[in-house]
């Protein structure tokens, strides 16, 4: 008897964490960025990398922590506030594109800058998300 | 010396037609929503790359499947290991034409019904579409936006998921302010 209430109360101990995991902390768990160690590399070196071998550097960066290195282009703002900031890739037609997860309003264009954030892939650009700004001058 | 005026008035006009740049954002918003159960399935993704040129209506849209954010965690990673697998196929996109652009005049605000025909790219399957939208004209900024439905068969998209119900058809919303 002691051994069956044993067996069924650890069964609903296990049921109990599954439904925790699925339901409670999955659904509030985010990936954070700022705790993950980057991959660091300049932007002028991740557009080449992306425009010479596009499955190569996706194997090397796509879904990573990135800290790029690189000279501000221009700033702007996505439809939901957050600060967005393209770096200089040394191509005209390609550049790293950064949304910040925050709104920076002090970011000036032509200046250095190191940001961290995800590499999700490339579209004409190279582009990084739920970025933080690690430095700048 | 009218005539010439009116000649000069007709190139001018051709002109400033065709001096209508290309329009582009690289910020555009696209939201997806498959719920099918009680539990919402739905994300958002700001950083949609579009380009539309006003004089011949060509459009192109790419955006990232990994830029999906979705409110749980456990979803999004489905999403993309199970459902779009956003690591071998990590773009989708739309490219064509909008068929009746020549009644958007973009000189005068307002809301111009539009469609647009091309080829939709998602899970590395192409499928001809035709889908609605508008493009609104306003103090001379415009923004176009579209709402339509996807069949997820059509695309081989096909995961088991624990726990909710995925609608058989996705709808997708999208916002580009140029």
């Amino acid at each position: 008897m002691k051994k069956w209430i044993i067996i069924i109360g650890s069964i609903l101990l296990i049921v109990a964490a599954i439904l925790y995991y699925v339901f409670i902390y999955a659904a509030q768990y985010k990936r954070n960025v700022n705790d993950e160690k980057a991959i660091a590399i300049t932007a002028v070196e991740l557009v080449s990398a992306y425009n010479n071998n596009e499955s190569e550097a996706n194997t090397k960066y796509l879904n990573k922590a990135l800290l790029v290195e690189g000279i501000v282009k221009e700033v702007g703002q996505n439809q939901e506030g957050n600060t967005t900031i393209t770096i200089d890739g040394a191509n005209d037609f390609s550049s790293v594109f950064c949304t910040l997860k925050e709104v920076i309003k002090n970011v000036e264009v032509n200046k250095k800058i190191n940001i961290k954030g995800v590499c999700i892939g490339f579209t004409s650009d190279v582009v990084i998300t739920d970025a933080f700004i690690q430095s700048k001058n | 010396m009218k005539k010439y005026l009116f000649l000069m008035l007709l190139l001018s006009s051709s002109y400033f037609l065709n001096a209508q740049s290309l329009l582009s954002t690289k910020s555009g918003v696209a939201k997806f929503n498959a719920t099918g159960g009680l539990v919402k399935i739905e994300a958002v993704n700001n950083q949609v790359d579009c380009k539309m040129l006003p004089s011949n209506g060509q459009i192109v849209f790419a955006l990232l499947v990994k830029g999906f954010r979705f409110e749980n965690q456990l979803m999004e990673d489905h999403f993309n290991e199970n459902y779009l697998e956003s690591t071998k196929f990590p773009k989708a996109s739309f490219k064509g034409y909008i068929t009746n652009i020549a009644t958007v005049n973009f000189a005068v605000d307002g809301v111009y019904k539009v469609t647009a025909d091309g080829v939709l790219s998602i899970h590395g399957v192409d499928q001809k579409i035709q889908t609605p939208g508008t493009i609104t004209i306003k103090s001379g900024k415009a923004s176009l936006k579209s709402d339509f439905s996807v069949k997820l068969a059509d695309y081989k998209i096909a995961g088991s998921y624990i726990g909710e119900k995925i609608a058989a058809e996705a709808n997708i919303q999208i916002n580009c302010n140029f």
